[in-house]
């Protein structure tokens, strides 16, 4: 078993509005406005961003909670 | 015609005709019947239960491939196991909050707690998210193409109607949020 922790990347689509991806970020990460506009920022911008990093266990729950919220995300090893 | 969703002393307000409570009602129960799951024969209930679906398969309906999506890159075999492990509870979540949804707007004046809010703002999106792929909004151009189509007058064909409702939902959906950030950035 190796440490490589995994993350979850969140794409980006042209319907999710802004406000609502940012409203997501910080309400189930928890995360500052500050922070969850700077992540929505790249998601938008440059159409992917690694919302969170961790356990693979975390990372697809993590993956499920952002398709409940209708965000497109998936889940790899940091080095994939 | 609506008024925006705001934020009030007591809770996030906002104003609907009774014409488009039912539109948004019925976008909602829509929805619903893309992504019940379907009762299979001889299905195990306990696997159900715990929300297992081990013969699930990848949705062909594109719309239902965006409210499901793969949760694996480049990994077909990863994705479909992924699937059958959460797919079942994913759908389930997402019924049970169109469905609270549809019960929030029964009421020209509706009033919603931040929680309240949330749920609606799921449903909203999930609607958006079927129209759009109807309307094959791919990109950000396609999306800016049909910001033009306000008025039931510019609605001359299938495509244009469900523009202008698309359209419709996205500005309730954006009052929403501005009024539930302003919300959470009180409560932080």
């Amino acid at each position: 078993m190796t440490d490589v922790p995994w993350v979850v990347i969140v794409w980006n689509d042209p319907v999710n509005l802004m406000s609502y991806v940012t409203y997501v970020f910080q309400t189930y990460f928890g995360y500052s406005e500050a922070k969850a506009r700077t992540l929505m920022l790249e998601v938008h911008e440059q159409g992917r961003s690694v919302v969170s990093t961790g356990s693979r266990e975390q990372a697809e729950k993590d993956t499920m909670a952002m398709h409940s919220y209708g965000l497109w995300a998936t889940f790899q090893t940091a080095d994939a | 015609m609506a008024r925006a969703f705001r934020k009030t002393r007591r809770g996030i307000a906002g104003e609907f005709e009774q014409g488009e409570l039912r539109l948004l009602r019925r976008l909602f129960a829509d929805v619903v019947q893309l992504l019940e799951p379907e009762k299979r024969e001889n299905e195990d209930p306990l696997a159900a239960l715990v929300g297992l679906d081990p013969e699930a398969t990848k949705p062909e309906d594109s719309a239902v491939i965006r409210l499901l999506p793969d949760a694996v890159r480049n990994d077909d075999d990863g994705a479909l196991e992924f699937r059958r492990l959460t797919e079942r509870s994913l759908r389930e979540e997402k019924v049970s909050t169109l469905r609270a949804a549809a019960l929030l707007l029964e009421h020209s004046q509706v009033l919603l707690n931040p929680d309240q809010a949330q749920v609606l703002a799921r449903a909203l999106n999930d609607v958006r998210l079927v129209l759009a792929d109807r309307l094959e909004i791919k990109t950000d151009e396609d999306a800016a193409r049909l910001h033009g189509i306000s008025d039931l007058e510019d609605a001359e064909d299938l495509e244009s109607y469900l523009a202008l409702v698309y359209n419709f939902v996205t500005w309730v959906q954006e009052g929403l949020m501005q009024a539930l950030l302003a919300t959470v950035e009180v409560q932080e």
